[in-house]
């Protein structure tokens, strides 16, 4: 009898060691909920770093030979920008300086500047309180102010950039990859907007090859049916998209195919890095 | 006397009592609560009164009687347009009309459209559109400073002495307000100086409320 009980009591002893500490069981390693899927984050962000890693094999896969100079991740201060397009900003300075046969256009910036007075008019008859427009001057007027005073080409690069450091928005595109304002850009659109407006043709698509353009490769890509040949730009020093656009197609429209070409890698027209290797479409 | 003459009589008394009662009840106020029959308030120099409209068979029709808008964009909100930001009703707004505007320590906004608000809004309303309080708007300051905001020494807002704002838009399915709201909040604004009037102009015409239209209209 007392065998039999000492051989129970060891029994559950054993029992409860076995509950207690649990030799068997395979531990917390095993994560997954209910339905079988991982719960656990870190297999998404190992899926995100591998789509990442592929994405980088594929870019050197297409340049073989080419060292590849990896963007610089450091940020330059870069003027602020609007969404007034160059083209029409152009336009209106050719207007205002009285060219033959240039109607002015309405900027958004001139569409927020009409809203905004009429707001203002109405809490001022609210309140009584007189409220001005602040008469912060437009990037278009500093360019017209300049170019009337016959200022010369540094002089009017200096003006505009101190503007720009001063917080005048000036268009996306003038802005180069080294936070500067393009004024070249700007002044050779002019020239050619006016051309333009006198009735001359547009400028001829330039001849360009790797030998003149530095930062310049030419690929051929093999596809099923043909080759084609894929044009490449590294970004220098300096360069703003406006003038990768008039470098490979003249004048500074085409900027916007340049960009959507590159759209995974520019986030808007004005983030453009020394360095970054952009694809240049075919038009 | 015959029973029926009788019942002739009895129906004429009772349909004479009744024609009395329902003239007495038409002799009545649609008021705005029992002890307030309208509200009066000055805005810069110019005193305006707001009371319900007196035809008690009177409908909506038109824009504001609609049920159905599409939803994206018209999509039902919530009761809360922002933390620290309160909801108020009809009774809140007429009390701020009557105090803050008046004292002109507060500003009521249709944060509306232009168009929508030439059409008609709140009697007091100052159009504000939502738009044009983002911080797209590169003449945002400008609408800020009007709105009582001080610019300091190193070009921060100062919103101490700025006004309270009533914001409010065409309904309970217009998200106008309260990205009024998160616009005005983002730029620095206060949000205990701000007031989210939820049912909107479609709410206050639902009761008949004066609006700019039907004070021109009188």
């Amino acid at each position: 009898m007392i065998r039999t009980t000492i051989a129970l009591f060891a029994f559950a002893l054993v029992l409860c060691g076995l509950i207690i500490f649990r030799p068997f069981a395979d531990g917390e390693v095993n994560t997954a909920d209910r339905l079988g899927a991982p719960v656990d984050i870190e297999v998404t962000r190992a899926v995100t770093t591998d789509i990442e890693a592929l994405v980088r094999a594929t870019e050197t896969a297409t340049t073989p030979t080419a060292v590849v100079e990896a963007p610089r991740r450091v940020d330059v201060a870069r003027p602020d920008t609007d969404d007034t397009r160059l083209s029409d900003m152009t336009n209106n300075v050719l207007a205002e300086l009285g060219f033959a046969g240039v109607e002015p256009v309405t900027t958004n910036s001139q569409l927020q500047r009409q809203s905004t007075s009429d707001i203002l008019a109405g809490i001022e008859a609210a309140t009584g309180q007189h409220s001005v427009l602040d008469e912060h001057d437009s990037f278009e007027a500093i360019v017209i102010a300049a170019l009337r005073a016959g200022e010369t080409d540094e002089s009017i690069d200096r003006i505009v950039n101190d503007a720009a450091a001063n917080g005048v928005a000036v268009p996306e595109i003038l802005v180069t990859s080294d936070g500067r304002v393009d004024t070249s850009v700007m002044l050779a659109n002019i020239v050619t907007q006016a051309q333009m407006a006198a009735g001359a043709a547009a400028p001829a698509i330039p001849e360009v090859s790797p030998d003149d353009v530095q930062g310049m490769e030419v690929r051929v890509v093999q596809r099923a049916n043909d080759d084609v040949e894929a044009r490449f730009y590294t970004v220098q020093t300096g360069d703003s998209l406006g003038a990768i656009s008039i470098k490979f197609f003249g004048v500074i429209t085409h900027y916007e195919e340049i960009f959507e070409a590159n759209k995974g890698l520019l986030s808007s027209p004005d983030r453009i890095r020394v360095g970054q290797r952009l694809v240049i479409p075919q038009i | 006397m015959n029973i029926a003459s009788v019942k002739g009589v009895t129906r004429l008394a009772v349909s004479l009592s009744a024609l009395v009662i329902g003239s007495a009840v038409e002799a009545q106020d649609v008021r705005i609560t029992t002890f307030k029959s309208d509200s009066t308030f000055t805005l810069n120099g110019r005193t305006f009164t707001v009371s319900r409209d007196q035809n008690r068979d009177n409908i909506l029709t038109g824009e504001f009687a609609r049920t159905s808008r599409a939803c994206p964009p018209n999509c039902l909100q919530p009761m809360t347009a922002a933390d620290g930001v309160a909801t108020v009703g009809e009774l809140e707004v007429l009390d701020f009309l009557e105090n803050e505007v008046t004292d002109g320590r507060g500003l009521l906004l249709d944060t509306r459209g232009a168009d929508a608000f030439s059409s008609s809004s709140i009697l007091g309303a100052v159009n504000v559109p939502y738009a044009t309080l983002g911080s797209d708007n590169r003449y945002r300051t400008d609408i800020l400073l009007a709105l009582g905001a001080v610019r300091t020494s190193n070009g921060a807002l100062d919103f101490q002495n700025a006004m309270s704002l009533t914001l409010f838009s065409g309904g309970v399915w217009s998200s106008d307000a309260r990205t009024a709201v998160s616009n005005l909040i983002e730029s620095g604004y206060p949000p205990e100086k701000l007031f989210y009037y939820r049912g909107g102009l479609q709410a206050w015409m639902h009761v008949g409320l004066t609006t700019q239209d039907s004070a021109n209209s009188n």
